[in-house]
């Protein structure tokens, strides 16, 4: 398997959110704007990808009898010190997000890779797992802030300078869609939606498979 | 039992509690030198941040000075005299404590107010912040901070769907202006 393959299965096939269903909480939690939702994204991004990389830097160190108790600590010394970067150099993002941030730690997906890719594989290849892991749900993060802004509040992007008022100011959103429930409403169509596109592509593969056996066959009476 | 013998090794108790010993000692470090690092910028960033919410409040004021025996009041000075007071006001709202600057005249009129912390839903309560509502604070008198549901010029119009909020962040601000009005009746004589 190479590099983008690693990458790619992040985004797609195993999807944190709409496939693996792992780490909903931040998905309920902090998709109520596009901002936010992204912000989060980018910072489990990171978080996930020096995660990994430190694992499996260290792994052969790491007694098995204490490994969750180890990678815990190594993830909550890698978000305290983004806290401590943004809370420095970027006050308005920790504004935002500080509250949050502090629940990266306890993240199912990021101790999962932990445990299932960076203790068995090596730096490199770690990185682009927790790249793509990191990717597939900063993605997932930003369909679903998406959605949910601009059908509850009428706006994409508030809270930056490139706000956009998509439907008009009078534009009263169903009010389920911002609280936690529509959240939820929104992720299990979401799921439900990829889990359609999945079986399409299922179909297709088995079909053109089919049809080359078929023209295998043939050639083989011809 | 049946460990075979490297099981044995690697498992004895001393041995796990110093592997997760040491993982906690050399994170201990690099937070540590981290914190040292960033400390002093985040402090100043701090002072700044609220030099500016208060330069954001009262916008004439040329400096403001901490007042004696009331701990985060400021006077907001021009030219030497009193323009407003810049107070603290707490208020506990539908997700938690609301914190907030509030800016008030000597006359114990409103000016503005600013919140500084708050948890409340995304969408609904933290419309607060915006202009439409928060405009409806100038110049009101304590008595007039009220929170009704219908438009008004007198009192307060409750945020659609957050009449809980509204209703916080207004008492908080009320507060506040009685404080400083109490105050500012002792500061005359």
């Amino acid at each position: 398997m190479n590099y983008w393959d690693i990458f790619k299965k992040g985004i797609f096939e195993m999807n944190p959110i709409f496939r693996l269903a792992l780490s909903l909480c931040p998905a309920l939690a902090v998709t109520s704007t596009v901002f936010n939702a992204l912000g989060m994204g980018l910072c489990v991004m990171v978080v996930i990808t020096a995660n990994n990389m430190v694992v499996s830097l260290v792994k052969n160190f790491v007694n098995p009898k204490v490994r969750v108790p180890v990678f815990i600590t190594i993830i909550a010394t890698i978000v305290t010190l983004i806290i401590l970067i943004l809370e420095a150099y970027f006050p308005s993002v920790y504004k935002e997000l500080g509250l949050y941030l502090e629940l990266v730690v306890v993240f199912a997906i990021i101790l999962a890779r932990a445990e299932v890719f960076a203790m068995k594989n090596g730096v490199i290849a770690s990185a682009f797992d927790g790249l793509g892991m990191g990717a597939g749900f900063a993605v997932a993060m930003l369909f679903i802030g998406a959605f949910r802004e601009l059908f509850g509040t009428g706006t994409i992007l508030s809270g930056t300078s490139m706000a956009l008022q998509v439907f008009p100011q009078s534009y009263n959103g169903p009010m389920i869609i911002i609280l936690a429930p529509g959240a939820f409403m929104v992720i299990g169509l979401m799921i439900g939606m990829f889990n359609v596109i999945g079986e399409y592509q299922d179909k297709q593969a088995a079909k053109s498979k089919a049809a080359s056996q078929l023209t295998g066959q043939r050639s083989e009476a011809v | 039992m049946a460990h075979d013998a490297h099981d044995d090794k690697n498992s004895s108790v001393f041995k796990i509690t110093l592997n997760l010993a040491i993982t906690c000692f050399i994170s201990g470090i690099i937070i540590a030198s981290a914190f040292a690092i960033t400390e002093p910028v985040a402090a100043e960033q701090r002072v700044k941040a609220k030099n500016d919410a208060m330069k954001e409040l009262v916008k004439e004021a040329e400096t403001f000075k901490a007042i004696e025996g009331k701990e985060g009041w400021y006077a907001a000075l021009k030219g030497g005299k009193v323009i407003a007071y810049v107070v603290p006001a707490n208020s506990k709202g539908y997700g938690g404590n609301i914190e907030m600057l509030a800016a008030v005249t000597p006359e114990g009129k409103t000016m503005d107010f600013k919140v500084l912390k708050h948890n409340e839903t995304p969408g609904l309560g933290d419309k607060m912040v915006e202009p439409k509502f928060r405009n409806q604070f100038a110049n009101k008198d304590p008595k007039d901070l009220e929170v009704v549901k219908v438009p008004t010029d007198k009192n307060i119009q409750a945020l659609t769907g957050a009449t809980i909020t509204s209703r916080a962040v207004t008492k908080g601000v009320k507060e506040a202006v009685e404080a400083v009005a109490a105050y500012s009746a002792t500061q005359k004589k």
